[in-house]
């Protein structure tokens, strides 16, 4: 069964052979390093694939892959030079068409930031999506996300982040507290339906993440950001952890542990407890804890430490109270 | 040629080859042709012997260059309907080649590359990995980088990848469900006609095939892997996502609570700003919904801070989980619980 496994990078390959051919028969000659450029792979990447396009081709009416049946290349200019000239051409006249779930992916991905300002124009977008949808080999898989509308503070924030100057907004933190920042707005990031600012806070001297619904009275100043994207280390993973941050030992129903995967720190163990998973989470302070778990009744508990379970039990507690006043 | 230099032919070189042989053959090549001759298979093809491992090599590759967007076509010889033997296969160009008149412009390659890196994970992470590949070949640059966005959709739930296969094999699946709201899960079997993501949650629509009613299934709710019975239904015809969705949406229209907030606290600011939402001449906050369970949930996180007026049974709901909250973390429990665990 071994050889099951190699397709998806053996589909990659292929997909990049069937688009480097066209790229080359546009251009007569081309380095290899620019082509590199171009499709974002290595230079040996490149080297290869144009290599093993220049031996290959069709059987032709003997069977047997004679000389005018195979692609051909300058291979003197390829070899000294590092440039590509193809010398002879079979098959291929034009780029392929997108697979249905391709085309798919893309529309479900303009859909997914319909909210963007580069995506305002929605006439041009409907137009963009049925040219991918008349682009594909096989109609669309039947996927899609919901479109939003456009949104002001992300529109404001991409001037800001565009323009390089700095931020200044009202944060509600998960505390339930009001402060001002002033912030170099370095990037949005989204997950889902929620969207993020990442920036360097000039408050907390550090780099913060904040929500876009937590953001009020976003002002565009004339100051310039002070800290660039390459002055800063900005990780892939939306959330990560501090050596500040607290570890709560929770039950959580195995279905739902999805849920809250984004919490448990890599290397947590986990251990069968009549049923439920029993792990620890990672959270910055209570309060956020608090509202987490409130907001996953019955499926998560927290177990210890008994102040972590306080402040879940006071929150809810304080919520159910309302509902006696009433 | 030995055995050692047959082993070394990469798998890519073979289906290049074999595009490039289906691509250029206008009658199609019989099943003997393409194993006798494409590079690839002609080495490890036995004349006159047994090529059952070299057949079924085939028909995986087939469905691999299929899985690009390939459109590798079957066509039976006439008077030979139903012969395996005599069955040619080709790709035929224009199904083959994009069409002439689509081009993106410099702004439209650069929207399509930020919505290619939507998805970072699961397959169409790959799918949309190549199809940017594709984009490039055609020779565009974007007009700019993709600068300052790091857009991201998860696909968490275990049943999307199972589903989506089904989805586009038209067979019908059946899984275990636990409604919102309901204790035990039922078994549903249903015809899938679309996934589409509302509000954050990915959601089926599909038919229940006894009794033609559409229905829609949240994805996180299904308690079961995904098994197929063996059955297909007719492909159906029109746009299903959007028809998904237009049903969501009416939904989320219909629904409506009203809640009062605490002033400037993070419900206040959070709900204030969620898609839809009137502040009532009382000061109190109208919003839209798609399901009471899973909105109560949503609203028990908040606390204090939010007081559910209507409609009764959301306002019971929350209260209810709230409840359920504090029963759940009480101080003598945690004992309990201990005690289990060292015993």
């Amino acid at each position: 069964m071994a050889e099951r496994r190699a397709p998806q990078q053996a589909q990659d390959k292929l997909a990049f052979l069937l688009s480097l051919v066209p790229f080359l028969m546009e251009h007569e000659r081309i380095s290899v390093q620019d082509a590199a450029h171009h499709f974002g792979v290595s230079k040996q990447q490149v080297r290869e694939a144009v290599e093993l396009i220049a031996v290959s081709g069709i059987p032709g009416e003997t069977g047997q892959y004679q000389h005018g049946d195979l692609f051909d290349l300058a291979w003197d200019d390829f070899e000294e030079n590092d440039q590509i000239v193809l010398t002879n051409l079979v098959a291929i006249d034009d780029a392929p068409r997108f697979s249905g779930r391709e085309a798919a992916a893309l529309i479900a991905g303009l859909q997914y930031l319909s909210a963007l300002p580069e995506n305002a124009d929605r006439m041009a977008i409907a137009s963009l999506m049925t040219k991918l949808s008349r682009g594909a080999s096989t109609p669309p898989s039947q996927f899609a996300v919901e479109g939003s509308e456009s949104d002001e503070t992300l529109a404001l924030i991409r001037e800001s982040v565009s323009s390089g100057v700095q931020l200044e907004f009202d944060y509600v933190n998960a505390r339930g507290e009001h402060e001002s920042r002033r912030v170099d707005p370095l990037r949005i990031e989204s997950m889902d339906a929620d969207w993020y600012l990442r920036g360097w806070c000039h408050l907390r001297q550090a780099v913060r993440t904040f929500r876009l619904d937590r953001i009020g009275n976003p002002r565009i100043t004339a100051e310039p950001i002070t800290t660039h994207v390459g002055d800063v280390h900005l990780p892939d993973a939306l959330f990560e952890g501090s050596s500040d941050d607290l570890i709560v030992t929770i039950d959580v129903t195995p279905a739902a542990a999805a849920l809250i995967a984004d919490y448990i720190p890599d290397g947590a163990v986990s251990t069968d407890i009549g049923g439920l998973k029993r792990t620890s989470i990672r959270v910055s302070h209570y309060h956020g804890l608090k509202r987490l778990i409130a907001g996953l009744p019955g499926i998560v508990t927290v177990i210890d430490p008994p102040e972590a379970r306080r402040a879940v039990a006071d929150w809810a507690r304080a919520g159910a109270a309302r509902y006696e006043e009433n | 040629m030995s055995a050692a230099s047959t082993a070394k032919i990469p798998v890519e070189e073979r289906l290049f080859s074999l595009v490039l042989a289906l691509l250029a053959t206008e009658n199609g090549l019989t099943k003997n042709e393409v194993l006798s001759t494409v590079q690839g298979y002609r080495q490890r093809f036995k004349p006159g012997g047994d090529n059952a491992n070299l057949e079924r090599q085939f028909e995986r590759d087939k469905d691999d260059i299929r899985d690009l967007g390939v459109p590798l076509e079957t066509i039976e010889s006439p008077g030979q309907a139903g012969n395996n033997q005599t069955l040619r296969y080709r790709i035929p160009r224009g199904a083959y080649e994009l069409p002439g008149d689509i081009t993106f412009s410099a702004e439209e390659t650069t929207l399509l590359n930020l919505a290619a890196m939507v998805w970072r994970e699961g397959s169409l992470s790959g799918e949309s990995r190549r199809a940017v590949m594709k984009l490039k070949g055609l020779g565009l640059v974007s007009d700019e980088p993709v600068l300052g966005y790091a857009p991201r959709l998860r696909v968490r739930d275990a049943a999307f990848e199972p589903l989506r296969a089904a989805l586009e094999k038209h067979s019908i699946v059946r899984f275990a469900y636990l409604k919102p709201g309901e204790a035990e899960a039922r078994v549903r079997q249903v015809a899938p006609l679309a996934l589409v993501q509302h509000q954050g949650r990915w959601h089926l629509n599909a038919e229940e095939p006894d009794t033609g009613i559409t229905k829609t299934f949240l994805l996180r709710r299904i308690v079961s892997p995904i098994s197929l019975i063996g059955k297909t239904f007719p492909a159906p015809t029109g746009d299903q996502t959007a028809r998904a969705l237009a049903e969501l949406e009416e939904v989320w229209d219909s629904h409506t609570a009203e809640v009062e907030v605490v002033a400037e606290s993070d419900a206040a600011a959070r709900l204030h700003k969620r898609r839809g939402t009137v502040t009532l001449p009382s000061g109190a906050l109208r919003l839209h919904y798609s399901d009471a369970n899973i909105f109560a949930d949503e609203l028990a996180g908040y606390g204090p801070e939010v007081l559910v007026l209507s409609p009764p049974e959301l306002r019971s709901a929350v209260r209810s989980r709230l409840l359920r909250t504090v029963e759940q973390h009480r101080a003598e429990q945690r004992v309990a619980a201990t005690e289990v665990s060292n015993g």
